[in-house]
């Protein structure tokens, strides 16, 4: 029996004009063109300076913003309100402003009359950006003060160190997130449409009145997304290495693993979802739902560390989290079961209870 | 005396506070052809699906194919046919395709459904269709190959569910030609039907009207008990009782 | 005239039977906007941090007490050797390690000069990078006070004042809300157009509708109508929720930005008649929506990652999505509280993009119908 449901899947799926090209090219394409669109590194902050000194020393100041690389000098203005417009028309995103008196003030010591504005609207962009100001100052002032009178202060010298990503690079760490992304899409879209055209075109019931069981049927539906996650994953694991030149640090064989897991998380809510919905666009709907909520509430873009605590809660329920850890745990820093075990118990709890639930509502017979 | 195939006894289904079935009591005998009418809305799709195992009743029992209707879902189904009104075999999968899915749905092995395959092919007349879609097969076509598809089985009851609804009379003669032939194989045959010339050619036919089986008799014992000519006028006599709206 | 008021009636009786749909379209973004405006933030919080030195150091233990102290920051545990926080970097138990070096309180007062390693997990390398400057601003502020304490003296701060503008608060809800709005009005507005008239493409009844004596473009654009009427109830909830429970301030003209939403409805409405012509099925119109047009309009639109950043090349590409030019345009007027002179050429942008995806979608429509 299983073997003749499974054939019929496989046919269907592969006979749809649409589906197939777009279940494998989707995440393939997300592969090759995402990684270069996801950075979190900000770049060209436009810099507008007030600077009322017109000094040597402003004039160093200054040169120590620009040459850090990561501003770029749009003006120079004399007033303050003229930067603040530039600012409200977008030009700026940050603004320095150097007071009259300030070469005389550094010089004597008695104080520090420099003013930054950040345009924070971005929340990133604006803390970043402060960040980086405020180390070129700091930087500045070192320059300036050599500490003549180092022996008398002590030093703590501090070195960084990072491991895993020495290069702090930004792509690598998105690469595995990006596998998270389009897998969790493909597991959750398909099989919820899949379910649904299946009672909108009636064909359900005439399964429904023969002696297949419920569970057979709904794993026979589950198995082609298997082999299609597979696949999806594995392209894209090729293409890391091909394209990015990256490999996974850990054994390959634990990225199946947890993939299987996640696909039986994915395909039971959505083969769920389709229980519930009535035609396709509610399921549709439904599913889009929960798969943002899912991505943006994971970690794979923000830190779930910086949620507040009952958002924190609710990660534990989203299976995308322990998916997206997991990966990126093998993947970066090649993590085993052993060390991410909670990774594959949460899948697994919630793996169990989606697919249970699946199961129990699918029901061959109506009350 | 023949046997009973199906036995209903006070069979009630409710729908929130709507009763669509309401205490309703038959039998049906081995090998007849049991015809179910009704207005739309009368009942008749709901306690069908009730006897197929698609739907639980509220209360009442009954056996069919010598299975209890309340616990032995399961096994009904090993031993039914079902036809719904609307075309349900896949249409994405070929002629030939949801033969083979559903022999192999109902544990016929692959011999046994490439021998099936041939001899239903050769009957229907479709051999050189096999590779088609099952979609794209005119109305009438559908309907044959999912009677036919419905007795891959070999089942001893078949439930048709308004097997002929939107096809010419030409289609629908020929349909009955395939359901006699069925019949005579001692397959029961249960047909619910708004088409009263239908009716005629039943062995015992019931008239549902509101949920309650109104009349139950063979088409000639009803036109007399009613004076009637034909069956449409028996209906029209005992439908002008009906309260309940379409 | 009578006939378009008649179709669109039939559309508007159509969308609100479908109870289950509507509730959802409405719901939906609703969650969406409390749970992102509250829970996304880029900042970090609560930072695992392991350490490694000798506790019987009076300097190493007053060192770390002051991470622990630190809001951001809190001590997790000890390790015996700095190689061992790879180790516990593996199993996510920290995500850095602060080792100080051999000696380091006694060489701090005998030569005045110690060392101490940061060990980051650097396979999130934003998170990484802010917690090692939180760890270095707290080691530099310790080694401030012994300084102090050993000279007796205090220096006066050389730090700039920060003024933090428009977003005092840091609050990445300024930043969300305008990024969830769009996406939502595009998402909702794209799809169910698109589904609604692929429906009707399946089940047969759009040519019902074409043989009718309304005109094409009338039947398409009375198709949208309840659309845009479920957008703007989406938009005013959005927009009454962010100001009233999340307290992002809407500062501009709200005329002005129920404008721009407009524009950008219109142009999702003409997306989604665009993707009803090139879908052959109802399953892949909602593909080509749910996942062709989220991705992208999330990764391309700024709301997460910054276009700046991005190359030449992508950066082109995020200019083609329409999504991006209405998140600015709500930027700046709702939180900047900018008027239209500073919007105009976003506006026109979006405006040009809406009426060339109106013009190109009705063009194909036609041409698949003859």
């Amino acid at each position: 029996m299983w073997k003749y449901l499974l054939e019929k899947e496989f046919k269907q799926f592969f006979r749809d004009p649409g589906l197939p090209r777009m279940a494998l090219m989707f995440p393939v394409l997300m592969m090759l063109v995402f990684p270069f669109a996801v950075s979190m590194e900000i770049r060209n902050i436009n810099l507008v300076v007030v600077d009322g000194s017109r000094s040597e020393e402003s004039g160093r100041l200054i040169e120590k913003c620009t040459a850090s690389g990561y501003f770029r000098l749009v003006s120079v203005c004399d007033s303050p309100d003229e930067a603040m417009r530039l600012m409200d028309d977008n030009k700026a995103d940050a603004i320095i402003t150097i007071d009259a008196g300030f070469s005389r003030e550094v010089e004597t010591g008695t104080g520090f009359p420099v003013g930054i504005k950040i345009n924070t609207v971005n929340g990133t962009r604006g803390s970043i950006g402060s960040q980086y100001l405020s180390s070129c100052i700091r930087m500045y002032m070192q320059d300036r003060n050599p500490s003549p009178d180092a022996p008398a202060s002590p030093a703590i010298d501090v070195a960084d160190r990072y491991s895993f990503n020495a290069n702090m690079d930004y792509k690598l760490f998105m690469i595995p997130a990006l596998i998270v992304i389009g897998i969790t899409m493909i597991t959750a879209f398909l099989p919820a449409l899949n379910i649904v055209s299946e009672k909108e075109t009636g064909t359900i019931e005439q399964i429904n009145v023969t002696p297949v069981s419920k569970s057979a049927f709904i794993i026979c539906k589950m198995i082609p997304y298997w082999a299609i996650a597979f696949f999806v994953l594995t392209a894209c694991l090729l293409i890391a290495w091909t394209v990015f030149g990256y490999v996974c640090r850990g054994r390959l064989l634990w990225l199946y693993l947890y993939t299987t897991l996640d696909i039986v998380v994915m395909a039971g809510l959505g083969l769920l979802i389709s229980n519930y919905s009535s035609n396709a666009q509610q399921a549709m709907f439904v599913i889009w739902f929960f798969a943002v909520i899912f991505m943006l509430m994971s970690g794979i873009f923000t830190p779930i560390a910086s949620m507040p605590e009952w958002a924190q809660t609710i990660t534990y329920f989203n299976p995308m989290r322990y998916y997206a850890d997991a990966m990126r745990s093998v993947y970066l820093k090649g993590s085993t079961p052993a060390d991410i075990w909670y990774d594959a118990a949460g899948l697994l709890a919630i793996g169990a209870a989606m697919a249970g639930w699946a199961i129990a509502s699918y029901r061959k017979s109506s009350d | 005396m023949e046997e009973n195939v199906i036995t209903i006894w006070n069979l009630t289904k409710k729908f929130g506070n709507f009763t669509a079935v309401d205490n309703i009591s038959f039998d049906v005998r081995k090998g007849e052809i049991f015809g179910f009418l009704g207005a739309n809305g009368a009942g008749k799709t709901t306690a069908m699906r009730i006897l197929c195992g698609l739907s639980r009743p509220t209360s009442g029992e009954g056996t069919v194919a010598g299975y209890d209707i309340n616990t032995g879902q399961e096994k009904i189904k090993r031993h039914i046919g079902y036809m719904s009104q609307k075309f349900s075999l896949y249409p994405d999968l070929t002629v030939r395709e949801n033969i083979r899915l559903f022999g192999g749905i109902y544990g016929l092995k692959d011999r046994e459904i490439r021998v099936k395959t041939d001899a239903m092919l050769g009957m229907l007349g479709m051999q050189s269709e096999k590779d088609k879609f099952a979609g794209d097969l005119p109305l009438g076509w559908k309907q044959k190959l999912a009677f036919s598809i419905a007795l891959i089985h070999g089942p001893e009851i078949i439930f048709l569910d308004e097997p002929t609804g939107g096809v010419d009379p030409e289609t629908r003669r020929r349909f009955w030609e395939m359901i006699y032939d069925t019949a005579e194989k001692g397959v029961t045959v249960f047909v619910t039907t708004h088409y009263m010339d239908e009716a005629e050619y039943c062995d015992r036919v019931s008239v549902m009207v509101d949920g309650k089986i109104a009349a139950m008799d063979s088409p000639a014992g009803l036109k007399s008990g009613y004076h009637a000519r034909n069956m449409d006028e028996v209906f029209r006599i005992i439908a002008g009782r009906a309260e309940r709206e379409e | 005239m009578k006939e378009f008021a008649a179709s669109a009636v039939k559309e508007f009786r159509h969308i609100f039977r479908d109870r289950r749909t509507i509730l959802i379209a409405m719901v939906m973004p609703v969650v969406q906007i409390i749970l992102f405006g509250f829970a996304v933030s880029t900042e970090v919080n609560d930072a695992r941090i392991a350490f490694c030195g000798d506790m019987s150091d009076p300097e190493v233990r007053k060192t770390v007490d002051r991470i622990d102290q630190n809001k951001y920051l809190s001590i997790v545990g000890r390790i015996d050797r700095p190689s061992d926080a790879e180790d516990l970097f593996r199993k996510n138990r920290a995500d850095a390690a602060v080792c100080f070096a051999q000696d380091y309180g006694s060489d701090l007062i005998s030569s005045g000069r110690t060392g101490a390693e940061i060990i980051c997990d650097g396979s999130d390398p934003n998170t990484a990078r802010m917690i090692a400057s939180y760890l270095a601003g707290v080691i530099s502020s310790e080694q401030t006070d012994i300084g102090i304490s050993m000279a007796g003296e205090k220096k006066i701060s050389m730090t700039p004042v920060v003024q933090l503008m428009y977003n005092p608060a840091m609050k990445s809800s300024y930043n969300f809300v305008p990024g969830v709005m769009g996406l939502i009005l595009m998402l909702i507005c794209s799809m169910m157009t698109a589904v609604s008239i692929v429906r009707e493409k399946e089940t047969g009844t759009l040519e019902l509708l074409l043989v009718s004596p309304v005109r094409p473009l009338w039947i398409v654009i009375s198709k949208m109508m309840p659309y845009l009427a479920l957008s703007a109830v989406n938009f005013a909830s959005i927009l009454l929720l962010s100001h009233y429970v999340m307290e992002v301030p809407v500062n501009g003209s709200l005329l002005l930005l129920s404008f721009a939403a407009l524009v950008f409805v219109v142009s999702s409405l003409a997306l989604g008649l665009l993707i009803s012509v090139i879908s052959s099925s109802q399953r892949t119109a909602l593909l080509i929506c749910g996942m062709g047009l989220t991705m992208p309009t999330m990764i391309f639109s700024g709301i997460i990652f910054p276009c700046e950043s991005m190359p030449q090349i992508l950066q082109w590409v995020s200019d083609i999505i329409p999504a991006k030019w209405f998140i600015i345009i709500v930027k700046k007027v709702m939180i900047q509280g900018d008027g239209m002179a500073s919007v105009i050429k976003e506006l026109s942008i979006l405006a040009g993009m809406a009426a060339l995806l109106l013009a190109v979608s009705i063009r194909s429509f036609k041409t698949r119908l003859q």
